[in-house]
């Protein structure tokens, strides 16, 4: 997973998950994207190294701030460009997935 | 360093253990045929994980079920990768191929010998075999929601058969090909062999010689093998049978033509609890085949995804999520798409578009879903539709018409087929009547890639009934 792949995982987490599942809900994200059809994972690597190129000169300089990614995070879900909407889309999906997945009874009590 | 690559000698090589496969193996074997299996994926104990859970998926699904057939809008698909493939991770609902079709196909396609008498016979045979068969016993609460909703508008619905064998303890056992046809394909002598992936076939002239293959050892390395055999069936599914035959340098009609149930899904709460466990059984079939309405696996990560498809408040919906399940419904697409082999990649391109008929029957039948749950008591639906707004009421359906666009439909697919169609119809078909590919005399495709068109049902029942009819000719043949 990318440098800024893994920024916005965290930031898309939860903010009240345990530190055990929160690496459990990245490695699971880590997993599929590195199991993705190699064109699919390719185009969401592109977006990533385009999209986060801000904050990872941030990040060289000392100047990364996380707390601003979610509202940038909010900017690109409602983008007209649907490459930009389909990448938020897809990383908040696995998260989501996998947090709900980790949570106790997550096949239900009935 | 990689090891020297070994040669192993078979009479028939099946490629892929699915659906497809497991009933090719299993009738060949017991035939007494020497029957080689090669499955790209791992064994999985049928019994060691819980259906639909994020650890199937990792384990079972292509991809992790990461996955798109890109277009506008993209289409997100699912496929399985083990010994069984997608019969291991499917619902197990069971229909037979609609004669309506059947004859349609036969037609268009000039399929010789396809009648629905002959197909429903292989049908009845598999369905003894395997043990289709309905529920004992009232239907969970999930299930009967369709039912109530559609009785409710006058609407057609049906309890659905699975492909299920239910214990005189009440336990409901799927049967797939790793707990059916497998073992008795082994049984009968066949060698089954998993974590195997076929990279290509070797061929000369209008021959196939066999196939080259990676193999993953128990510790993670892998071995070159090479697979001889006289007669070769390539059985891995819609997506990659296309592109193992393309890789392969056979191409023609190969890949093009395919077909799905594109998919719109809500996300339904009710004011009490409703089952997770299990995907209900009931379908409202007021418009089949054109148009389906069922209901979908709803875990608490499915129903968090259903919810978050709709890019509304759904803070409130999740924390209550045990009061909420998923439904969907299917079109049977007039769209089309592609598997396209891509130089140096493992992974297919695969593509697929929809028709602006297709875009519009999508939203009938988000609609039409729509009324069935409120009618059967629903208080808010969540739709896959980005910003398509929650309706808690019959009024609040009337703004799906239009919130169904291109951009805003999140759309998904369990169901594909057609990317080599059978028939004598040569423009038209990548093999024959049978499933033998055009231009080789010991090479047959069986599996979903043969079925012409999607056939509006779940396609696992058809794709065993003509795959079995295949099977069987090819041993008055060969
Ligand atoms: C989540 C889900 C739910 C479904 N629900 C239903 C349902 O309720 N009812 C129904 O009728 N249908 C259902 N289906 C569809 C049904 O399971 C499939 O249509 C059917 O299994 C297809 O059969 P197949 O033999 O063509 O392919 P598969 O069953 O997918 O088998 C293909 C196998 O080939 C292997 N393979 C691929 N490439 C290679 C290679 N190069 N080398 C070696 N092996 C390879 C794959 O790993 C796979 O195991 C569902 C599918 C999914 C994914």
């Amino acid at each position: 997973m990318l440098w800024f792949e893994r920024q916005v995982v965290s930031t898309l987490m939860s903010p009240t998950l345990d530190a055990g599942t929160r690496s459990a809900v990245e490695s699971y994200v880590a997993t599929t994207l590195h199991s993705m059809p190699e064109h699919l994972r390719a185009g969401v690597a592109a977006e990533s190294i385009v999209l986060g190129s801000r904050s990872w000169l941030e990040h060289r300089v000392g100047r990364f701030d996380p707390h601003a990614l979610p509202a940038r995070l909010d900017r690109w879900r409602s983008s007209k460009i649907d490459p930009i909407r389909q990448y938020v889309r897809l990383l908040h999906s696995l998260v989501l997935f996998a947090e709900n997945e980790f949570a106790a009874g997550a096949g239900g009590s009935m | 360093m990689k090891p020297p690559r070994e040669t192993v000698q078979t009479d028939v090589l099946i490629i892929g253990s699915g659906a497809g496969g497991a009933v090719t193996a299993a009738a060949l074997a017991r035939a007494g045929r020497t029957v080689m299996v090669l499955e790209e994926g791992p064994w999985v104990d049928p019994d060691a994980l819980e259906p639909f859970s994020l650890e199937e998926m990792v384990a079972k699904y292509r991809h992790g079920g990461s996955c798109a057939a890109l277009g506008r809008p993209a289409i997100a698909y699912a496929e399985g990768r083990c010994v069984g493939g997608s019969t291991e991770i499917n619902s197990g609902l069971y229909h037979r191929l609609p004669p309506e079709l059947a004859e349609e196909w036969q037609r268009d396609y000039r399929i010789d010998e396809f009648t629905t008498d002959a197909l429903d016979g292989y049908a009845g045979r598999i369905e003894a075999e395997l043990g289709v068969s309905r529920l004992p016993g009232a239907p969970p609460a999930s299930s009967a929601v369709l039912e109530r909703g559609a009785a409710k508008l006058g609407w057609r619905s049906v309890e659905f058969s699975r492909v299920f064998r239910y214990e005189s303890n009440g336990l409901a056992v799927k049967q797939t090909m790793a707990r059916t046809l497998l073992p008795a394909a082994t049984e009968a002598g066949a060698q089954v062999v998993a974590d195997c992936r076929v990279a290509k076939l070797v061929r000369d002239g209008r021959r196939v010689v066999g196939a080259a293959c990676e193999q993953t050892m128990p510790d993670g390395s892998t071995r070159e093998l090479f697979v001889r055999a006289d007669h070769v069936f390539v059985c891995a599914g819609a997506t990659q049978t296309p592109a193992l035959l393309q890789r392969s340098g056979i191409r023609r009609n190969i890949g093009r033509g395919l077909k799905m149930h594109p998919t719109v899904k809500i996300a339904a709460r009710f004011n009490s609890p409703i089952d997770h466990g299990d995907v209900p059984m009931h379908r409202v079939t007021e418009f089949a085949p054109g148009l389906t309405i069922g209901g979908s696996a709803s875990r608490r990560g499915h129903v968090a995804l259903a919810l978050a498809d709709s890019d509304a408040d759904y803070a409130d919906a999740l924390a209550h999520w045990e009061h909420v399940a998923v439904y969907y419904a299917a079109i049977r697409s007039e769209g089309s798409g592609r598997v396209l082999a891509l130089p140096g990649a493992r992974s297919p391109l695969v593509t697929y578009n929809l028709t602006e008929g297709d875009m519009s029957r999508l939203a009938r039948a988000l609609v039409h879903l729509g009324e069935v749950l409120l009618a059967a008591g629903a208080t808010e639906l969540y739709p896959s539709v980005t910003g398509g707004g929650v309706a808690r009421g019959p009024d609040d359906l009337v703004q799906w018409w239009d919130a169904l666009t291109r951009n805003a439909a999140n759309l998904m697919t369990v169901h594909l087929t057609s990317t080599v169609r059978i028939g004598e119809n040569r423009e038209r078909t990548g093999a024959d009547s049978f499933g033998r590919v055009w231009g080789y005399d010991n090479l047959r495709v069986n599996d979903a890639s043969l079925l012409p068109e999607a056939p509006g049902v779940n396609p696992q029942g058809p794709i065993m009934a003509v795959v079995a009819r295949n099977t069987d000719q090819f041993l008055t043949e060969a």
